[in-house]
């Protein structure tokens, strides 16, 4: 091992390319990558940033005028924009939260069982392997006041027609799409943390059933501090994913009735497909991407803490 | 070194070979485009098509026409009405249109028009070609003098009712007690929302009056149809929006009062074309208005409850003696950047000739060619059910004189894309009739604004 890193260095000593700088070998081992990023991700999104700044409808007859600045101000002043933008936020809050806390637990417990562990995983993700379309079909049946699932077992209970229209009322439609949401990714979180779990050193917890600590303060003094790292980039993964949520909004309530579920991505779909408006959608995803990075970044410098704390 | 410098060229190498494969690609790609000049045997006709069970018996008579013609038709895209409508505007502007023929609908193809992705069609078809086309129809697919598609089918609403309630004496009588009025078919929005709402109070629970679909352009277009018959306009003839006026607050008032009294399911404005069908088949609803393709469905005692015990009507009418008729067609039309338009017009006959039209009139699609009618009319009348050949009369009744297209504008779905949530917001009782659609109409007269209608 030691023979071979002498002989690379030597190599890279030799050569002027690679020599002068450290940074440039892993440049352009990554340049392919880089190309394709830049074509297929680079690109369209430059492009739909200037379009961002243009008048630009799918239905324009002549080219796009430079507007400046208009699209955004416009956004600004839309209620319906703010509201949704607010909305994404307070579900992002809810959900992310609600899948940490339930993924932990869920986490903790199962790292507890000891036969049967293979066959529980497998029921756990369960949820995971369907697609959100479906998932989004299966929770608005569910929830349908007439035919759905919980009225009927309301019914059973009551003895009476029990008609609540879940997807319609407020805060019901915002609550029944969170319980889908939570429903379908709390898995991720599980298998995430229970990775976490098992990485734990056993030689630290032995130490603590040596010391006399009970399995709560295991839990809260070892448990959750070694998990910080996975908990961090869990959270980061499940915030920009759920930042783009939109299959189980647009079908279970397509962001109504009245806006009343809207959030960004089914705001921006409305806005680019159905209205046309181009430019303005490319906007609005230009505020909503934007306030994703700066959310995650926030989350990778909380993870880079805490691994710096640990070191 | 020397292994660090070869790895370095080559993957520079690789780097250009695979653009040189992007660039080979994409030239072969345009080369196979739709344009390209081949041999007349191999021409290749490519179609943009409406997918689904039902939509798709007609695509079975293409080995037909290839074998007549000698060119080959490749279908390069099949969805739904709005995932294709989708794929043409986003395909217009991009520049990326690699087919001849396209889906079109009555209510979308003034969007084409304006993306410049669609041409008139009038030197491609003869007077006499299309002589036989119902006219009202016809009609509904020009703009600006010219003709842009050739109607394939369509579909009108008409009122469907209970039988079993209607025509049941215990009903009659528990309404005569509740209203102090015969329980009858209602003729007029007015009768409507009078008739709901007494038999709302004698429905068993679990049971609705009436419903509508409730959101999208579903909504707007229901909308629509009862403001036309109120003597309203969605917009007047400088494309300013009109339909805040009194007729759209009586129509607006009138969804209001029928959700705010329970006489429309609680769901409603989550419902589109399916929930309505299926809350109708599952007995649940006593009458309301529904498109006839659903017939079919609507009469299997397998899938539906009320197989055999409905009836039909004709659209109720407003105060301005209108019957509503809120309508479209699926139509063919030719892309622009096609250059095989005349053999591409030569496909849209076919699939539109009388035989193809016969076999989709067999699946229970309302043709647009009169002579069809002829035919399946007399058909009809050897199933014994007269309810078969009423429905075909009073198809034919209203497509020639109640077919109401939406308003031939572009911006007609980004218009409905403002009316439909606001429209909920006042079904929901969250504003009033009145301030909703001034907010409705400011948003719309802003957007056309914007769209240069003026300034």
């Amino acid at each position: 091992m030691h023979s071979q890193n002498i002989v690379l260095d030597k190599g890279a000593g030799d050569n002027k390319f690679f020599s002068e700088s450290k940074t440039r070998l892993p440049f352009v081992l990554l340049l392919p990558s880089l190309v394709v990023m830049f074509f297929v991700v680079g690109y369209p999104m430059l492009y739909s940033f200037v379009i961002s700044f243009t008048n630009y409808t799918l239905v324009s007859s002549g080219g796009p005028k430079f507007v400046g600045f208009k699209n955004y101000i416009t956004l600004f002043k839309d209620p319906v924009f703010g509201r949704a933008l607010l909305r994404t936020v307070f579900y992002m809050l809810i959900a992310v939260n609600a899948e940490f806390i339930l993924g932990l637990l869920i986490a903790n417990a199962m790292s507890h069982v000891i036969r049967g562990q293979g066959i529980l995983r497998t029921i756990i993700m369960m949820p995971m392997m369907f697609a959100p379309v479906l998932v989004g079909f299966q929770f608005k049946w569910i929830f349908n006041d007439q035919v759905g699932l919980v009225n009927n077992i309301l019914y059973e209970i009551f003895g009476h027609p029990v008609i609540i229209p879940w997807l319609i009322k407020k805060p019901l439609g915002f609550i029944t799409i969170l319980i889908a949401e939570i429903w379908m990714n709390t898995p991720f979180m599980v298998i995430i943390f229970l990775a976490g779990i098992m990485a734990i050193p056993t030689e630290i917890l032995e130490a603590s059933d040596v010391d006399g600590a009970t399995e709560w303060q295991k839990f809260i003094h070892i448990t959750v501090p070694s998990l910080m790292p996975f908990i961090y980039i869990a959270m980061a993964v499940r915030s920009l994913d759920i930042a783009k949520a939109y299959d189980l909004v647009s079908i279970m309530t397509g962001g109504g009735p009245a806006h009343r579920t809207e959030l960004i991505w089914t705001y921006v779909y409305r806005l680019a497909f159905t209205s046309q408006k181009f430019a303005l959608g490319s906007a609005m995803s230009y505020i909503t991407v934007l306030l994703a990075v700066l959310f995650t970044y926030y989350l990778f410098r909380q993870l880079i803490r805490v691994r710096k704390v640990r070191e | 070194m020397k292994k660090a410098k070869l790895v370095f060229v080559l993957m520079l190498s690789a780097l250009m070979v695979l653009g040189a494969f992007t660039l080979l690609y994409a030239g072969g790609e345009k080369e196979k485009s739709a344009g390209e000049k081949k041999a007349p045997e191999q021409i290749v006709l490519k179609c943009a098509f409406i997918g689904g069970a039902n939509y798709e018996e007609l695509y079975k008579s293409i080995p037909e026409f290839e074998k007549k013609t000698g060119y080959k038709v490749e279908i390069v895209f099949k969805g739904d009405g709005f995932q294709i409508d989708k794929k043409l505007k986003t395909d217009f502007a991009a520049g990326t249109v690699d087919y001849d023929v396209c889906w079109d609908h009555s209510s979308f193809f003034t969007q084409y028009i304006k993306a410049k992705g669609i041409i008139p069609l009038e030197d491609y078809f003869t007077q006499e070609e299309l002589s036989d086309h119902i006219p009202m129809i016809l009609n509904a697919g020009k703009k600006n003098g010219h003709l842009w598609i050739i109607p394939r089918h369509f579909d009108i609403s008409c009122l469907h009712y209970r039988t079993d309630i209607f025509n049941n004496e215990e009903y009659k009588k528990k309404f005569k007690q509740v209203t102090g009025k015969d329980l009858e078919v209602p003729k007029t929005w007015d009768e409507f929302k009078e008739t709901a709402l007494g038999l709302q109070k004698i429905l068993p629970p679990g049971m609705y009056a009436t419903q509508f679909a409730g959101k999208e352009e579903a909504l707007t277009g229901r909308f629509y149809e009862i403001l036309i018959a109120e003597g309203g306009q969605f917009f007047d003839k400088n494309w300013k929006p009109a339909f805040n006026g009194p007729a759209g607050v009586k129509a607006a008032t009138m969804l209001r009062d029928l959700y705010q009294a329970g006489a429309m399911p609680p769901g409603m404005t989550n419902f589109v074309w399916e929930d309505v069908a299926k809350n109708w088949v599952a007995g649940n609803i006593a009458m309301y208005t529904e498109w006839y393709g659903w017939y079919s469905y609507f009469q299997d005692p397998k899938s539906s409850k009320v197989a055999g015990k409905f009836d039909i009507a004709r659209q109720p009418m407003g105060d301005a003696g209108i019957h509503s008729g809120w309508a479209g067609d699926h139509a063919f039309s030719i892309t622009a950047a096609s250059k095989h338009k005349k053999e591409a017009a030569e496909l849209i006959k076919f699939l539109t000739n009388y035989d193809n039209q016969y076999r989709e009139a067999k699946l229970g699609f309302l043709v647009t060619r009169q002579s069809v009618w002829k035919k399946i009319i007399e058909e009809a009348k050897q199933s014994g059910n007269p309810l078969d050949v009423k429905r075909l009369k009073l198809a034919q009744l209203q497509a020639s004189e109640d077919f109401k297209t939406p308003p031939l504008v572009a911006e007609w779905l980004p218009s409905s894309d403002i009316v439909y949530p606001i429209l909920q917001a006042i079904i929901l009782g969250d504003k009033e009739p009145k301030a909703g659609l001034d907010e409705a109409a400011r948003k719309v007269e802003a957007m056309m604004r914007e769209a240069g209608y003026y300034k």
